[in-house]
């Protein structure tokens, strides 16, 4: 391997290269001015070439575990540290990022605010031309990651024409030009479609792999990684465990679980299945009991409209949309981007719309918010046109929130957000529902008098959530309303969503999170190239190979799509056998 | 692709000979030259400039035009008179004037489509290597400003328009908030993480190392001297040769030990670019470009003033500004990239 004997060529300290364990041993870290330490005491070990997943709720810590690796805390951040921490040789507490950056790579959530030039291969080259390694030494490195990443086509590209993953790749590169031993990674896919999600776990994959690399990588959605990783570090942010050991073994002990391991736990599977490829098996067996002639759990739900948690999914009334969008044309710089759309929306109806990234959902969003003028068609609320209006009219009756809600918030307190938009309305006299009120509902009660931009980002999610929706909106439209949100904070998500609905709001719901919206919609549009290619229920999704959540790949042709509903159908199914 | 140094020399000499003209003629020619130039850029794949020259005219000509129109009030066709008793406004308003001020206008046009061409055309790695090695830091810092431009635009844009999806307007100096706090926080957020990532990969690792004494006394002695030597020149006329060889020796002594810092400075080069024809011939395009314009000054002068007349035309001129046209001539990178690479695999 190129990469090994490029290694012992430059001389390294071999010694170093063998040894570069990480062991953490009664670690505790207070960020400066919290009376409560972000790491408590922290016993760990990691050895070389494991491919680790630290997972835990926001706020639990994730982010500072790995930001003590390379010593950017507490060097970078300042606060209070005890204990010990040792990578291999090295002490990243006392000897900070700069001595670590050889030995532990560092990539960040967003890929484009760790670019300093505007080049593929000069960032990569970045870091070689400041640790002043010479000319040749350095074209072999860069040559070497271009290939590991498979980034070798886009070596001349401007960073800014990159996709998401393309960007998270080339960052990823840049962090391995030092060849560094491990590589710590936060949250690296939580900006990205499934597919370009699935790219950069694939190339961790074959780092690991192939070079031995051990990966350390904090991630909300267990489901895209739990089949590399081999061990699972699971942060609580209530108590002081940390809890440690085979990804099985952790997954038992802890409440937030990924569809199918929370299925597989429910029935009792062991051993408790990681991939869909494992639970199939299982599966297989529990099927093989089933009548064949059995109605699915889905076309039961809509006979009684029963579900455990997700509640009644409603079947559109087309005669009377709410919200119509007729034959929608949109164009950018001479680009269709939107080509004839026709889509709408019933009274209280939810409706996911998913495709790839760059199908033209976020323009569609755009030009029913009056943000983009579209070229040709029709975009009708409760009856009257909205093209034309202008976006601050708009806004009364459509709310939008935006793929960042930190674009919308600025003012003192939580409370004042919601203040400023009725004020924004001229509606501070008579307000269609009150701030207290809405607060209470949004779960934000006790922090009213608190800075929004303080908060985690699922309580940041719902402030922004407050702020478009105090003037009580007839239409909801939510712009990836799930990234960065563990599976508590989408939970309320979606509790919040059906509480609006019963109110009679619609909802139009961007996004690629197919657990969500296989536990959420009515009904789902799916885009590509500005085209509505397919709108129907959600047993849409069980079909396709790019879309199917967990569950319906586990139990093809059921038509069930979330735990509960396997659960319910096959109870329904041993009651009858 | 050109090296830095021949874009920069372009900007440079596009910058001496619009500055050294107010006729409309040449300057239109200069004009529709950087147009060229950055046209023929942008179809090679360089970054598009974040306000395009058209813009910045229809912005920049009709502001000068009116500032110079009110606060200048000379010229022989006056077109109204503003009451005597405004404080630097009032006066007669002149055609002469407005058209001077509308020149001014059109000048920086030229300078602001340049500097842009310049810009697009540079990738951010050059534009670290040109600054000299011992402000190596200071060129990596610039780079980074750069690059914060088309972000801080974008996260502008995204700004504007997630306040205006709650109803915001802008209708007085305080409407700004809701815009200017966002952009502000949004923009430390990312200096911060940007910052993180630098240090993360080892950025200052090993220019970290603290100047030496000697080095920090060479600096400020030389400043002194170079200072004591300037004011020995300005105030006694008596001095004035022993002044100027203090200037001198100030000078050097500064320069010597900016030298000598920057050859500690370690920090290597990826990929070093070659020379080439290219370059060469642009260079050549400026020098002749540059001579003209400096050695035919009474040639370049034209001054709507006391009356608006029709400016000269001389072609010698017009053939000289041409050759600031050089860089749309050549080939296009890609082509050049492809022909370099085919070459390399070949050998």
């Amino acid at each position: 391997m190129v990469y090994q004997t490029a290694i012992s060529s430059t001389g390294c300290d071999s010694d170093m290269l063998d040894n570069s364990s990480i062991s953490f041993r009664d670690l505790t870290y207070t960020y400066p001015g919290s009376p409560d330490p972000a790491l408590s005491n922290v016993t760990l070990d990691i050895a070389v070439g494991e491919f680790v997943l630290v997972a835990g709720p926001s706020g639990a810590g994730k982010s500072t575990l790995l930001r003590c690796l390379n010593g950017l805390v507490p060097h970078f951040t300042g606060g209070t540290v005890s204990g010990n921490l040792s990578v291999g040789k090295l002490k990243p507490l006392e000897q900070g990022p700069q001595m670590l950056s050889p030995t532990v790579g560092f990539v960040f959530q967003d890929p484009e605010s760790q670019f300093v030039v505007d080049r593929v291969e000069d960032e990569i080259a970045f870091a070689l031309e400041n640790a002043a390694v010479p000319p040749t030494e350095m074209r072999l490195r860069v040559e070497e990651v271009l290939h590991l990443m498979d980034l070798a086509a886009l070596r001349d590209r401007q960073l800014d024409t990159l996709s998401g993953g393309e960007k998270q790749k080339v960052a990823i590169a840049a962090a391995l030009a030092l060849r560094p031993r491990i590589l710590a990674l936060d949250e690296p896919t939580s900006q990205l479609d499934p597919q370009s999600a699935e790219d950069v776990l694939q190339a961790l994959v074959r780092l690991n792999q192939d070079l031995g690399l051990t990966i350390v990588l904090a991630e909300h959605r267990l489901e895209r990684v739990l089949p590399y990783v081999d061990r699972l570090i699971y942060l609580s942010p209530d108590d002081e465990s940390v809890l440690s050991g085979s990804p099985r073994q952790v997954l038992r002990q802890i409440e937030l679980n990924p569809p199918l391991v929370a299925l597989g736990k429910a029935l009792g599977w062991e051993p408790l299945p990681l991939t869909v490829k494992e639970g199939r098996r299982h599966a297989a067996q529990v099927q093989a009991a089933t009548d064949p002639s059995l109605p699915s759990s889905r076309e039961r739900h809509r006979t009684r409209g029963s579900s455990r948690w997700s509640g009644e999914r409603r079947r559109p009334d087309t005669r009377d949309p709410q919200f119509l969008v007729q034959d929608l044309h949109f164009a950018y710089n001479g680009k269709s981007i939107l080509r004839g759309v026709d889509l709408q929306i019933a009274p209280g109806e939810l409706v996911a719309l998913m495709g790839r990234n760059g199908s033209g959902k976020t323009t569609l969003l755009r030009c029913v918010v009056g943000l983009l003028e579209p070229r040709k068609g029709k975009i009708k609320m409760e009856g009257k046109s909205l093209v034309g209006r202008r976006t601050a009219e708009i806004s009364q009756d459509v709310g939008y929130l935006p793929q960042d809600p930190g674009d919308l918030l600025f003012a003192d307190s939580v409370r004042e957000e919601l203040i400023v938009t009725l004020r924004n309305h001229d509606l501070l006299d008579h307000p269609p529902v009150t701030p207290e009120d809405l607060l209470t509902r949004l779960g934000l009660e006790t922090l009213e008098r608190s800075y929004p931009r303080d908060l985690s980002a699922g309580q940041r999610q719902r402030v922004a959530l407050g702020a478009v929706t105090v003037t009580k909106p007839g239409l909801l439209l939510l712009d990836e309303p799930t990234r960065g949100l563990d599976y508590q904070a989408k939970r309320e998500l979606v509790r919040l969503l059906r509480e609006w609905q019963t109110d009679g709001a619609s909802i139009l719901l961007v996004t690629h999170d197919v657990e969500l919206v296989a536990q959420a919609a009515d009904r789902v549009a799916l885009l590509s190239q500005g085209q509505i290619i397919a709108d129907a229920a959600p047993e849409l999704l069980s079909t396709s190979p790019l879309f199917a959540p967990q569950v319906a790949r586990l139990f093809p042709g059921t038509g069930w799509l979330t735990v509960d509903e396997a659960l319910e159908g096959l109870d329904t199914q041993r009651d009858r056998n | 692709m050109l090296d830095a140094r021949v874009w920069f020399l372009w900007a440079v000499t596009t910058l001496v000979t619009a500055s050294s003209t107010r006729s409309p003629l040449y300057i239109v020619v200069l004009l529709l030259i950087t147009t060229v130039v950055g046209a023929a850029r942008e179809a090679e794949g360089s970054r598009r400039a974040p306000l395009s020259p058209l813009r910045f005219a229809t912005i920049a000509v009709p502001l000068s035009a009116l500032f110079n129109g009110l606060t200048v009030h000379f010229g022989d066709t006056v077109l109204f008179h503003l009451p005597d008793w405004l404080p630097l406004l009032g006066g007669a308003v002149t055609l002469e004037a407005l058209a001077f001020g509308a020149l001014n206008g059109l000048t920086l046009t030229v300078i602001f489509s340049a500097f842009s061409v310049f810009n697009q055309a540079t990738p951010v790695r050059d534009l670290i290597k040109l600054t000299p090695r011992a402000f190596h830091e200071g060129g990596v810092v610039l780079s980074i400003a750069l690059t914060f431009i088309p972000q801080t635009t974008r996260s502008l844009q995204r700004i504007r328009e997630a306040q205006a999806v709650r109803g915001h307007r802008i209708r007085g100096i305080r409407d700004w908030l809701p815009i200017v706090v966002p952009l502000l926080v949004s923009g430390l957020e990312r200096a911060m993480g940007l910052a993180e990532a630098m240090v993360a990969r080892g950025y200052g690792a090993v220019s970290g190392e603290e100047q030496p004494l000697r080095t920090q006394g060479l600096l400020v002695a030389g400043l002194l001297t170079l200072v004591a030597g300037w004011l020995a020149y300005l105030f006694r006329a008596a001095w004035r040769v022993p002044a100027m060889g203090a200037i001198a020796l100030g000078a050097a002594i500064i320069g010597v030990t900016m030298w000598q810092t920057g050859r500690a400075v370690r920090h290597t080069v990826y990929r070093a670019r070659e020379w080439t024809v290219g370059d060469t011939l642009v260079v050549l395009g400026c020098v002749v470009t540059l001579a003209v314009t400096l050695t035919h000054r009474d040639a370049f002068y034209y001054s709507p003033y006391p009356r608006l007349t029709l400016p000269p035309f001389h072609p010698l001129i017009g053939l000289a500004l041409l050759g600031l046209l050089m860089p749309a001539m050549l080939p296009p990178a890609k082509k050049e990239a492809k022909r370099e690479r085919s070459r390399e695999e070949n050998t």
